[in-house]
């Protein structure tokens, strides 16, 4: 079987870099990317299945970057990150056609459940 | 509350969210990297690692405070959160859960138990989050004050003759009864409860021989 295609978006290098690496170890695909720009880019040049992205970062906020990853790829599967006190942008998230969302810091294993989900819920 | 003074309570409520925010960030860090950490540990044969055991258990206690400072953030945030809400729809089981939370720590140095006894069904009012939780924990601080240490304080929520009430009351199974503080209407920061309790439209009463602080309140701050 295939290993899973992620990308990462997220605007803390050393989250996101171990994350990945985390990630790695558990045979996935693992692309990382530090602002919305340049996942966009990942998504029209190497399209992943599920994107993993943060809500609040500099430049192009999460949601923005949604709604782009969406009208470029409807398939592509998202699951957003947001912060305690911010679950209405996850709520926001799914309106705009977010597969999930989950709370950081994150529990990997539910990171992982997720993303099977997601990338199940494609076929 | 005044304009410039409702500003001020924002402000420093948007500055302590923003900064609970970065210590998540923070703590998210150290929970990936403590994570990959035992990743490497899971696939490491014993044989060639020596101190494996001692690092696990390494590893596990850096799980437990992160778990901690997950928490603690938490409540922080949600604390920073209050003057966005304002006047909101509360539910007071919820608010008295949470403040056991914020307040824990000044109980525990006097070695007191706090704790919430639920109402059900839950009462929900319309009143000012920030004042609310003042007058809890102006209560509580009253409470700890007029004790020596130990026992136990409880936040109950409840109905009396068809009011809203939140009982702040304190137990001491040791203490005999004269020796109980009952005198606690008379101190300052009773004068500073009630202020707080006429803001919010409502009132500061005690009950029985065992202290028990009763903040009458009513269904909404409009009334």
């Amino acid at each position: 079987m295939d290993p899973m295609k992620i990308l990462l978006v997220d605007d803390e290098r050393e989250f996101v870099t171990t994350l990945a690496e985390r990630l790695e170890l558990r045979n996935m695909k693992v692309s990382i990317a530090m602002d919305g720009e340049s996942a966009l880019g990942f998504v029209e040049n190497d399209p992943p299945q599920v994107v993993v992205l943060d809500v609040m970062m500099p430049g192009l906020g999460g949601l923005e970057v949604l709604e782009k990853i969406k009208s470029l790829d409807s398939k592509i599967q998202v699951i957003l990150l947001t912060g305690h006190g911010a679950t209405k942008d996850g709520i926001r998230g799914m309106q705009l056609g977010a597969f999930d969302y989950l709370i950081k810091p994150i529990d990997i294993d539910e990171l992982i459940k997720k993303l099977n989900e997601a990338v199940k819920s494609m076929v | 509350m005044d304009h410039i003074k409702r500003k001020e309570v924002a402000f420093f409520g948007r500055i302590t969210a923003g900064i609970t925010h970065e210590i998540k960030n923070v703590l998210a860090i150290i929970q990936e990297s403590s994570g990959l950490m035992e990743d490497i540990l899971d696939v490491t044969e014993d044989n060639t690692f020596p101190h494996k055991d001692k690092f696990i258990k390494s590893l596990d206690r850096i799980r437990r405070q992160i778990q901690r400072g997950i928490d603690i953030t938490t409540r922080l945030n949600w604390f920073a959160h209050s003057p966005d809400l304002s006047p909101t729809s509360l539910d007071l089981n919820e608010i008295a859960e949470k403040m056991v939370l914020l307040a824990f720590r000044f109980a525990r140095l006097k070695n007191v138990v706090l704790e919430s006894s639920p109402s059900d069904p839950p009462i929900v009012i319309t009143s000012d989050p920030v004042f609310l939780e003042m007058a809890l924990f102006e209560s509580i601080e009253i409470l700890l004050k007029a004790i020596n240490t130990g026992g136990k304080i409880t936040l109950s929520p409840r109905k009396i003759q068809n009011r809203c009430v939140l009982g702040i009351g304190y137990e001491n199974a040791v203490l005999p009864k004269e020796d109980l503080p009952v005198q606690i209407s008379s101190t300052e920061r009773w004068a500073s409860l009630q202020e707080t309790m006429t803001y919010l439209g409502g009132a500061a009463k005690t009950f029985g021989p065992a202290p028990e602080i009763l903040l009458h309140l009513p269904e909404s701050i409009d009334d």
